[in-house]
């Protein structure tokens, strides 16, 4: 508590942020509270539920456990820099069309390591679908939806790729 | 035409949800820049005496605005819900507030939290209905709970003989036919006692409220509760003693329910803070909190035995069930009704003996989870059907064939049954799972085998569900409910009867829910009513807003209603010489100058209002016997390949297919995400989760790193999991449809425990059925093979 401030310089989708902030405070606590970025949630306080988890540098992390320092000149991406002008992300079209959603506080969380995992293998298997979403807990939907979601964007259903954001 | 009934339509929600956009009731924090926070005191152990309590040094911090103890003058405690009973002289469960401080800031809230000074003498406990049930218990936890007669001798619940403990606190009996002479009848007789975990609900958003006080003396309130007005809102100005003006009660969207939010702990102490310190208050649970500080459901055990003949007809059930509630102080709520009556509804039981009450605890007090219940109290009924169908040489499918009550029968309470696709249900879950055939062993030391069981659970007819809905002038919709939207989907079906009966895409129809100034009244969703009740409650609203707008356009043409048919924005006439008409256009314009303005104007929408209400139940008699104790029954069939590690005793769930009868599903894609998320739940508790204790009798896994909630590594691959949907169309529900959500997680513990059976050779007795106690009795098994 009360540690010295430091300066942080963060890019969050897209846009630079330079903030003065506790070190000691962690990337979830800054998204939500000093930048107003509500799309990230939180559930847990041990990296657990997954409900916090963003995109640095593409991968999916659980921003509950990064401390701010360690985003430090990384580039995040939250559910806020995913849609469009004229059109939402592949993913959050598609999770809307097979009812991924329910509760929905886990849905960004989902969406975003959904592109992850895309990004990283643009075939990946429900095997490899499986592996990557196993840290993000979804209490409403039993998954098969979400993975349906997914899979439908893998096989080109959606007209944009998942890459680029 | 019945355009939308029966159609996948697109959640409402679903934009809000996929950007981020949506707020959550925890969302709210962000949108108030001086917020004053609440922080709890919390006792460390299970029962203690507080010695000395001091919280001065905490008081003097700067930024403390207040504390608030069990002293508090002016409240009476025994109104508020129990998890939220602000402990005096005496913890009654690890975890229970002492003190809630209200700071500035979060941070000086946690620091002097840190200051205050506590001493305790710690007092033996009570942690299971083991301990409590005993004669002469090393803890009674609710010494002035008033002693009565229970109605039945003989069971361990009977204060009446030497051998009851003080810790039962309520009971129930349903006695119908002759279960002694039954049983003596009975050619094959199976019997067993069951036991299962007591666990969290687990919603991720962590319960949260949000008071606001306004300057008139009123507060305002966003929460992650239910029941806005008929929880929250009443709730308030009870206990409180606020005028109903002067409450309004805000639900955003919430991040989950499965019943456990129906219970306003943490929205009345939100409240009195607000109340007492006339500021903008922040309670926001941590997930530990969510455990210690939250209602868990309430475990039950069960002592079951049925007689058969040896065709597999069951002709008796001689049923004991003790539920454990926890530190519930001045029980008037649990007696075992609620959680053994999903049993009733299932089979026939010409004879059933049913004795039941309820066990206090020095643990967290217990409230509804998904099933009420249901799932726990079938448990044991299930496994033994299962066994008695083994034990007979007979399919488990064929055994319940024989037994399950038929539409138009009564079940044992004297109840007509109007609404039971359960055979259909059963069979469908069979057939796809292929339960009557062996799997193949092809997996190694993991050994295979299939299960399947059913389940029923009532529905309460409490309550009342308003509804109203508004015609715009333009022709689009707005509709004005109460349910709780927990994620189920409620509000895209009530939206999907509004566009129904206006002939409308469903996307012309806005929703506004949930916020006691604007929308009517509704109890809550619980008891998996929402469909049922407001669902009516919406169609009655259209109807009369429909009827209303067709008389405002006769009148324009000077036509008798009965000549007005709508489509949407459009109207169609016979008997005038215009066939159709733009009904927008029927709507004056207005300025500032008009004069005269009946009719039909520009701006203000033509509204209809519907309320339902389900008829009354008829108490029931000494025997506990009633022609309507309940209102409709949901029923569930699930069947399962799971595979056992013979070596480790781990369970894995192989396939599973689950059934419904929904009555007529409004939207079946719902439907199916309700079934599997259902499953999945079910899945975790029965194989995984529960409480453990400490030796302080603290919860040891408070958190999700020990708690394992199921993952998707839980589920199986998509391609096995089968959602099924059988219906049978109630004939009061609206287009015949009834609710379904709670019935899923019933018969998936005791299709898995029979699974397991196949596969290993053992019988599990109670859940959670983790891999240690597996292992355990396959160990045994193997010893007792040896001794041979």
């Amino acid at each position: 508590m009360n540690m010295e401030k430091m300066k942080i310089i963060i890019t969050v989708n897209d846009r630079q942020h330079t903030l003065f902030v506790s070190p000691d405070r962690t990337l979830l606590e800054i998204l939500r509270e000093e930048l107003n970025l509500i799309g990230t949630k939180k559930g847990c306080d041990d990296s657990n539920c997954g409900v916090c988890t963003v995109l640095m540098d593409g991968m999916a992390v659980k921003s509950c456990t990064i401390l701010i320092p360690q985003a430090n000149g990384h580039s995040i991406t939250t559910i806020e820099g995913l849609e469009r002008e004229n059109s939402l992300h592949p993913l959050q079209q598609s999770f809307i069309d097979y009812f991924a959603v329910q509760c929905g506080f886990c849905t960004p969380a989902m969406i975003l390591t959904a592109k992850a995992i895309l990004d990283e293998n643009p075939n990946a298997s429900e095997e490899d679908i499986r592996e990557g979403l196993h840290g993000n807990i979804c209490r409403c939907t039993g998954y098969k939806k979400i993975v349906e979601a997914i899979e439908a964007v893998r096989d080109g259903e959606y007209k944009e790729s998942c890459g680029g954001v | 035409m019945e355009g939308l009934i029966g159609k996948g339509e697109k959640r409402i929600d679903g934009y809000d949800k996929v950007t981020g956009k949506g707020l959550f009731a925890s969302d709210y924090v962000n949108q108030f820049p001086n917020l004053a926070h609440i922080k709890a005191y919390r006792s460390p152990y299970a029962h203690a005496k507080i010695r000395s309590f001091d919280v001065s040094k905490a008081e003097a911090l700067e930024g403390v605005i207040c504390i608030l103890t069990g002293y508090e003058p002016g409240l009476d405690w025994d109104q508020f819900p129990k998890t939220s009973v602000i402990a005096k002289d005496e913890t009654l469960w690890a975890g229970q507030i002492i003190a809630l401080v209200c700071a500035d800031t979060l941070e000086i809230a946690e620091k002097a939290i840190e200051l205050i000074e506590a001493d305790f003498e710690k007092l033996p406990a009570v942690l299971s209905y083991n301990e409590a049930i005993k004669p002469n218990p090393v803890s009674v936890v609710d010494p002035d709970y008033e002693t009565r007669p229970l109605g039945f001798t003989d069971r361990p619940g009977d204060r009446a003989s030497n051998r009851v403990s003080p810790n039962v606190v309520g009971a129930f009996k349903l006695h119908a036919g002759d279960v002694d002479n039954a049983m003596a009848k009975a050619e094959t007789i199976v019997e067993g006692e069951f036991w299962t975990g007591k666990k969290t609900a687990s919603p991720l958003e962590c319960a949260n409220a949000i008071c606001r006080y306004d300057s008139d003396g009123g507060i305002t309130m966003w929460s992650n509760g239910a029941g806005v007005h008929g929880v929250i809102k009443q709730g308030i100005c009870r206990i409180l003693h606020m005028e109903e003006s002067k409450v309004r009660i805000i639900q955003p969207y919430m991040g989950g329910s499965f019943g456990s939010r129906l219970n306003p702990y943490i929205e009345m102490l939100t409240a009195l803070i607000c109340l007492k310190t006339k500021k903008t208050v922040s309670f926001q649970y941590t997930r530990e909190e969510l455990f210690i500080g939250a209602p868990s459901n309430w475990p039950c055990m069960t002592k079951v035995k049925l007689g058969a003949t040896k065709e597999g007809t069951i002709i008796a059930n001689d049923y004991y069930l003790a539920e454990e509630i926890g530190a519930c102080l001045n029980n008037t709520f649990f007696s075992g009704r609620l959680s053994s009556s999903g049993a009733i509804p299932v089979y026939r039981f010409p004879n059933l003996r049913m004795d039941t009450c309820a066990v206090a605890t020095n643990t967290v007090p217990a409230a509804e989870y998904r099933g009420l219940g249901c799932p726990e109290a079938e448990f044991g009924i299930e496994c033994l059907v299962n066994q008695l169908a083994d034990e007979l040489g007979m399919s488990p499918v064929e055994v319940r064939m024989k037994n399950i009550i038929d539409k138009g029968e009564r079940d044992a309470h004297g109840e007509l049954i109007t609404s039971i696709g359960l055979k259909a249900c059963l069979q469908s879950v069979a057939d796809v799972i292929k339960v009557e055939e062996e799997p193949k062993q092809d997996m190694g030391v993991w050994k295979k085998g299939r299960g399947c069981a059913v389940g029923g659970k009532q529905n309460t007819p409490l309550g009342r569900s308003e509804a109203e809905v508004w015609y715009n002038s333009d022709g689009s919709l707005q509709l004005f409910i109460s349910c709780d939207e927990n994620g189920m989907g409620a509000t895209t079906t009530m939206a999907q009867i509004v566009a129904n009966e206006f002939q409308v895409p469903i996307t012309e129809v806005r929703v506004t829910k949930g916020d006691t100034a604007i929308t009517p009244y509704d109890n809550y969703s619980a008891s998996s009513r929402t469909t049922y009740n407001t669902g009516n409650a919406v169609k009655f609203a259209c109807e009369d807003a429909i009827s209303k707008l067709k008389e405002e356009i006769a009148r324009v043409y000077g036509l008798h209603p009965s000549k007005v048919e709508l489509k949407g924005k459009k109207a169609f006439l016979s008997g005038s010489h215009l066939q159709e008409v733009d009904i927008p256009s029927l709507f004056n314009p207005t300025s500032m100058f008009t004069q005269g303005n009946w009719g039909l104007q520009k701006g203000s929408p033509v509204k209809g209002r519907g309320i339902f209400c389900p008829a009354p139940i008829h108490q029931w008699n000494d025997k506990g016997l009633s022609d309507r104790v309940w209102n409709w029954f949901q029923y569930s069939a699930a069947a399962v390949e799971v595979a056992v590690n013979e070596e480790t005793g781990q369970v894995k769930v192989l396939k599973v297919a689950s059934s419904a009868d929904t009555g007529n599903p409004i939207n079946p894609k719902l439907v199916e995400s309700q079934i599997e998320g259902g499953v999945h739940m079910a899945i975790g508790f029965y194989l995984n989760e529960e409480h453990l204790f400490d030796e302080n009798g603290k919860i040891a896994n408070a958190n999700f790193s020990d708690y394992r909630l199921p993952t998707i590594l839980d589920m199986p691959m998509n391609e096995d999991v089968y959602p099924l949907i059988n219906p049978d169309p109630l004939p009061d529900g609206p287009y015949g449809a009834k609710g379904m959500a709670e019935s899923i997680v019933i018969p998936v513990g005791p299709a898995i425990a029979h699974g397991i059976y196949k596969a290993v050779g053992v019988r599990v007795n109670g859940y959670p059925m983790t891999a240690e106690r597996v292992l355990a009795l396959i160990k045994e098994k193997k010893a007792k093979e040896a001794a041979k």
